[in-house]
């Protein structure tokens, strides 16, 4: 292990990677700032720059970026009370009462040293875990692979709030529709292609990203008329005091603890994300504050800006722990980073720290530097990375659509995948107007090349028998949580746990974590 | 009764399944192959059954369900529709007119439909940056750009 935490620390405190984070922290706070553009669209927007470089820093960017994204999102519920994310909705309840009594500073320097304590407290448990779950998994066979895919897809459904569960279904069985299309990977015979040359390859994840998500986005802020609303003034020069006493440090520092581990256990579970572990922290610390600062929650309480913030933080990191260790992404955002590794060449899962542990360990030590980046340089930065909120919706809008439509192009050079993009967006506003949750979807058509390999070699193996889905008892074990998890919604409601999430889980739906 | 979000969303999706597992029977094999346990039309059948049962279920509890009959008042589809129209139209460009040009005529449009009318920052808010970004690509990252078939032809370059 130290081996690789040395060569993790090699590569990232690499001069060029250092940069990265930084570039990274930079955009994402920039991107995560405008209203309606989350982690997901951040992320996916730099994709096409990373094809350009090396795998590890073509991840320690968008580490850094998920980051940023995560903050920005913070940083815009905080002084105009719009989140930029679903993460950070929370952060609004208490961090904009917060800026209006004239102690924005305070908020925003409260957001930051709590996102920096989940970050730090995440990326350590996540140094010891990950190795370690990874050396269990390598244990793993083509069943067990299968039913942990099951298990992912059905965590996303059950994850997805009250009367969205057969939604999320159907959206995960839909991207895996979408997955099926190209040349079959196992006996290279063309499905669903039409005859078009073009569909030959499928579809690429980048195309379907950007188009369910960073346009659609945009398209739907427009279709809203959301363009057309008055930019709200923001007075830099109020922003007040960025020094928090000592007694603020004393009542806040159990729950920035508290809530970082929380929030990491959160983001560990396939497809809750931050944006649970936000509001669930929110709501757990609320019920273990005395009377009188309980009273407080919603006008403004540190304690109540304090616990999201470090929860949103430290469930960020979190989800990289099924990621990098079994291949199976935590979030809608590390579904984005597993398509992009893929697209390099790495299969993220048990082999990644031992075929590539430069990539492995370089994001986990990285992860740390991104929360140093973020306190040192973004927040004294603050003021000045606001201003470019100004900048008027009728110029911002077009020049979104132009970074998600080049950002394709210019990984195929073909201007059929643009005309798809037109396609799918369409259809992915008219699926949000019915209230389908996008990031299932984009589970489901990630996943889905995989799962189709490793049920196909799973029953070869077993002659056709389904057998397998219990004959190994860690296959069963898996399967047995998998429909556990599709159980979950509707225990919750028989046992009254509906009450707990179903805020939270209206908020998740929006697929952003 | 009314239509609901959901039973809209149930008839789209088991429309879905029908379309695509009548095309995954259309799926070609090998010889031999439907008699292995697992071929290309496996998954796609199977995603098709799962899709089509689970659309049902959903139509069949749509009527319980607490989400709201659509409304389609206050949303601005025009615009939308023309903003899609001019991605479709860049996407053209692009192979006609090259890369600098269709950014700045994308730009250009994209901030007129979007309200924007002072040709002052039309042009600033365009041409520059689509220069600096060209400029970028072509020459800094040394990205190769086509210079359009239309410019090949005029030009005979």
């Amino acid at each position: 292990m130290w081996d690789g935490i040395f060569t993790g620390l090699t590569t990232a405190i690499a001069p060029f990677n250092i940069l990265m984070v930084v570039v990274g922290c930079f955009c994402g706070t920039f991107i995560g700032m405008l209203p309606g553009l989350g982690p997901i669209s951040a992320v996916a927007l730099m994709i096409p720059i990373t094809y350009g470089l090396d795998p590890s820093s073509g991840i320690i960017l968008m580490a850094g970026v998920y980051y940023g994204a995560v903050f920005g999102g913070s940083t815009s519920s905080i002084l105009i009370n719009a989140p930029g994310c679903s993460s950070t909705v929370v952060t609004a309840f208490d961090g904009y009462p917060l800026a209006q009594q004239g102690q924005a500073g305070k908020a925003l320097a409260l957001a930051a040293y709590c996102s920096f304590t989940g970050g730090t407290i995440g990326a350590l448990i996540l140094l010891v875990a990950a190795p370690a779950l990874a050396s269990v998994s390598l244990s793993f066979q083509s069943s067990d692979y299968f039913a942990l895919m099951v298990l992912g897809l059905t965590a996303v459904a059950a994850f997805s709030g009250k009367g969205q569960v057969l939604k999320a279904l159907l959206m995960t069985i839909f991207g895996l529709m979408i997955a099926t299309i190209g040349t079959d990977a196992i006996s290279g015979i063309p499905r669903f292609t039409f005859g078009n040359i073009d569909l030959i390859d499928g579809i690429s994840f980048l195309l379907l990203a950007m188009a369910t998500f960073a346009l659609a986005e945009v398209v739907m802020a427009v279709l809203k008329g959301e363009h057309k609303d008055e930019d709200v003034p923001m007075d830099m020069s109020s922003l007040g005091s960025m020094k928090l006493s000592k007694e603020e440090v004393k009542q806040v520092a159990p729950t920035a603890a508290r809530s970082s581990l929380f929030g990491f256990l959160v983001g560990v579970l396939p497809g809750a994300g931050a944006t649970i572990a936000a509001f669930l922290a929110y709501g757990i610390e609320r019920n273990l504050s005395p009377r009188a600062i309980k009273e407080k929650f919603g006008k403004g309480a540190l304690r109540g800006l304090a616990a999201p913030e470090a929860a949103n933080n430290a469930a960020s990191t979190g989800s990289f722990v099924p990621l990098l260790t079994l291949g199976i992404p935590g979030s809608g955002t590390t579904a984005i980073m597993l398509g992009a590794l893929i697209a390099y060449g790495i299969q993220p899962g048990p082999r990644l720290f031992v075929d590539n542990p430069e990539v492995f360990w370089s994001v986990i030590i990285s992860m740390y530097f991104g929360n140093i980046v973020l306190l040192i340089l973004n927040l004294p930065l603050i003021p000045y990375i606001s201003r470019l909120l100004i900048i008027p919706r009728p110029i911002l809008i077009p020049l979104i659509l132009f970074f998600s439509i080049t950002g394709v192009y210019l990984v195929s050079f073909n201007s059929f995948d643009i005309e798809l993009m037109v396609l799918i967006t369409v259809a992915a506003i008219f699926l949000r107007l019915l209230a389908f949750p996008m990031a299932p979807m984009l589970l489901g058509f990630i996943l889905g090349g995989m799962m189709e390999t490793n049920l196909s070699r799973a029953l070869i193996i077993s002659d056709g028998s389904l057998a397998f889905l219990w004959q190994r008892p860690l296959t069963a074990l898996i399967m047995s949580l998998a429909v556990l998890a599709l159980m979950l919604p509707v225990l919750g409601r028989l046992l009254g746990f509906g009450r707990l999430n179903t805020e939270s889980m209206a908020v998740a739906d929006k697929g952003e974590g | 009764m009314t239509l609901n979000k959901d039973h809209i969303g149930g008839l789209i999706f088991l429309t879905i399944a029908v379309v695509y597992g009548y095309f995954a029977h259309d799926i070609r094999m090998f010889p031999g192959d439907q008699f292995e346990p697992f071929n290309a039309q496996t998954l796609p059948i199977a995603l098709a059954w799962a899709g089509g049962l689970i659309s049902l279920v959903m139509l069949a509890t749509a009527g319980r369900s607490a989400e709201p009959k659509p409304t389609l008042v206050n949303l601005d589809f025009m615009l939308v529709g023309k903003l899609m129209v001019l991605v479709w139209l860049f996407a053209q460009a692009l192979s006609w007119i090259g890369f600098l040009a269709a950014t700045i005529l994308f730009l250009l449009v994209g901030y007129w439909l979007l309200g924007e009318r002072r040709i002052r920052t039309l042009l600033l808010a365009s041409i520059p940056f689509a220069v600096g970004f060209w400029l970028l690509l072509a020459k800094v990252l040394d990205i190769y750009l086509a210079p359009g078939k239309l410019w090949q032809l005029v030009l005979g370059a």
